[in-house]
This record gives C-alpha cells, sequence and structure tokens, in this order.
C-alpha cells in the first residue's frame, strides 16, 4: 500500500455464529498483508473473533434478519477494527472482571477482557453497539 | 472440529483438532458432558490432548473452565497435554494457569494420574 493511504475494507455478516470463519478469513489475510509479528497477528485474530461473538451472539442475538458490520481500516502504522450491532448495546462498567478469584470457575464473560488484553485500544461507542480496537505495529 | 476418544486405563483421553472457537466449541462440548454422564458421579479422569489445536477463544475457554469444575466436583481431574504457544498465553492471560496442570507428554500426562 501506498504512503499515508488508508485502505478501507467492509464486512457485513448476517447474524450466524455459523459465519465467525469468515471473519477469521478476512483478518487473517490483512494481518498477514500488514505484516504484523506473529504475536500481534494471533492477539488481532483472538480480538476480532470476541468482537464478532459479542456482535453476533449478544448484540444481535443470532437474529438472521439483524447485521454485523465490521470496518478494517488499515494505516501503516496501525490497523483499527469498528464493529458495529443492531443490539440494545450493554454497560462496559457492568461487565465482571472475569480474573477475580469468584469468577475465575465462570465459564463465560471472558470476550470483552479478552478483546481489552489483546489491542492496544478499544472504545465503546452508542452503549457498546459500536466498537472500535486499534492496533499499532 | 475432529474428536477422538481413547482410554489408558481409568483415564480418558480426548484427542482434539480444529479451532476451538465459537460453535466448534460445542462438540468438545458434548464429548466431555458424554464422558461425565457415562461416569454416573464415579470421579473423570481425563487428559485433554490439544496438539493439533491452532486457536482458542473465550468459548473455548469455557468449555474447559466448565469441564474442570464439573469434573473436580466428582473428584476428578482434568488435565491439559501438548498445549501450543498461543493457547499457552491465552491460559495465562486469562489467569486459568493456576487452575490446569499441563504436560508436554501424554505419558507423563498418565503418570500424573497415579
Amino acid at each position: 500500500m501506498g504512503e499515508n493511504k488508508q485502505w478501507r475494507i467492509s464486512l457485513s455478516l448476517p447474524s450466524t455464529m455459523q459465519l465467525i470463519y469468515l471473519l477469521d478469513t478476512v483478518i487473517s489475510d490483512i494481518l498477514r498483508e500488514m505484516n504484523f509479528n506473529e504475536e500481534a497477528q494471533e492477539h488481532v485474530n483472538l480480538a476480532v473473533i470476541e468482537a464478532g461473538t459479542n456482535a453476533i451472539k449478544h448484540g444481535n442475538k443470532e437474529d438472521i434478519n439483524k447485521t454485523a458490520t465490521f470496518e478494517f481500516l488499515i494505516d501503516e502504522d496501525r490497523l483499527t477494527i469498528v464493529v458495529t450491532d443492531e443490539g440494545i448495546g450493554f454497560e462496559r462498567e457492568e461487565v465482571a472482571n472475569p480474573l477475580e478469584p469468584e469468577n475465575l470457575l465462570k465459564s463465560s464473560g471472558r470476550g470483552i477482557f479478552l478483546m481489552e488484553a489483546c489491542m492496544d485500544e478499544v472504545v465503546y461507542e452508542k452503549n457498546g453497539t459500536i466498537v472500535k480496537m486499534v492496533k499499532n505495529k | 472440529m475432529q474428536i477422538n476418544l481413547r482410554h489408558n486405563g481409568n483415564v480418558i483421553i480426548l484427542d482434539v483438532e480444529g479451532n476451538l472457537v465459537g460453535h466448534n466449541t460445542i462438540a468438545l462440548k458434548n464429548a466431555i458432558d458424554d464422558q461425565i454422564r457415562e461416569s454416573r458421579g464415579e470421579p473423570v479422569f481425563m487428559i485433554l490432548n490439544l496438539e493439533r489445536v491452532q486457536m482458542m477463544d473465550s468459548s473455548g475457554l469455557g468449555v474447559i473452565v466448565a469441564a474442570y469444575a464439573s469434573i473436580k466436583r466428582n473428584n476428578g481431574r482434568i488435565v491439559l497435554l501438548n498445549i501450543g504457544g498461543n493457547i499457552r498465553s491465552l491460559i495465562i492471560m486469562a489467569k486459568l494457569v493456576t487452575i490446569f496442570d499441563r504436560y508436554d507428554t501424554e505419558a507423563d500426562a498418565i503418570a500424573s494420574f497415579l
């Protein structure tokens, strides 16, 4: 890609978890193209899968008539991923910390934590129906 | 997702192949639940061989954590075998490293139950 030029790639998915593999395919190719190191590729891949799962499963409740949208903004030095769902949103502050001893053995509730641990920035907008994640090179 | 079931004495070994992500994790959950159900309350001793698992997400973590809790409740034990670097770092990140015993060889994993 040319200097200082931002590339924008968009993907809109009907809300079924069966299509998550498409997300994996697209982000894997983008990460390879951007020459992120192996660890960063694994982290971003995981964060995107978690954000996709949240949008499709928790946001859109796997309603096939609702769409989860993924925008990948590719800059020379960073990748920004914007995930949008059509759900009612959530309050970040109300999500329990999965690292607290009383939550360690819970079988769910780690998605948001993993997204935040794997990316350099995670910002929630419009009540959490839009999630912006950034990974710097 | 492919799961192969083997036994070594009273130890159940599940060889897992594929990515433990999203809906894929249901097959592993069902396989573990079947073994717990068939044990009829007796302790279950299980090895999860993850050598051929490249990627795991929070759904996959949820399945193995739920298995740990169910099996421990009946005084059984579940251990992980052959986990790759990315799954290892995921387990460390989620602070589950103190919960799961991990082994690099099947012989060591089997010996841990003796």
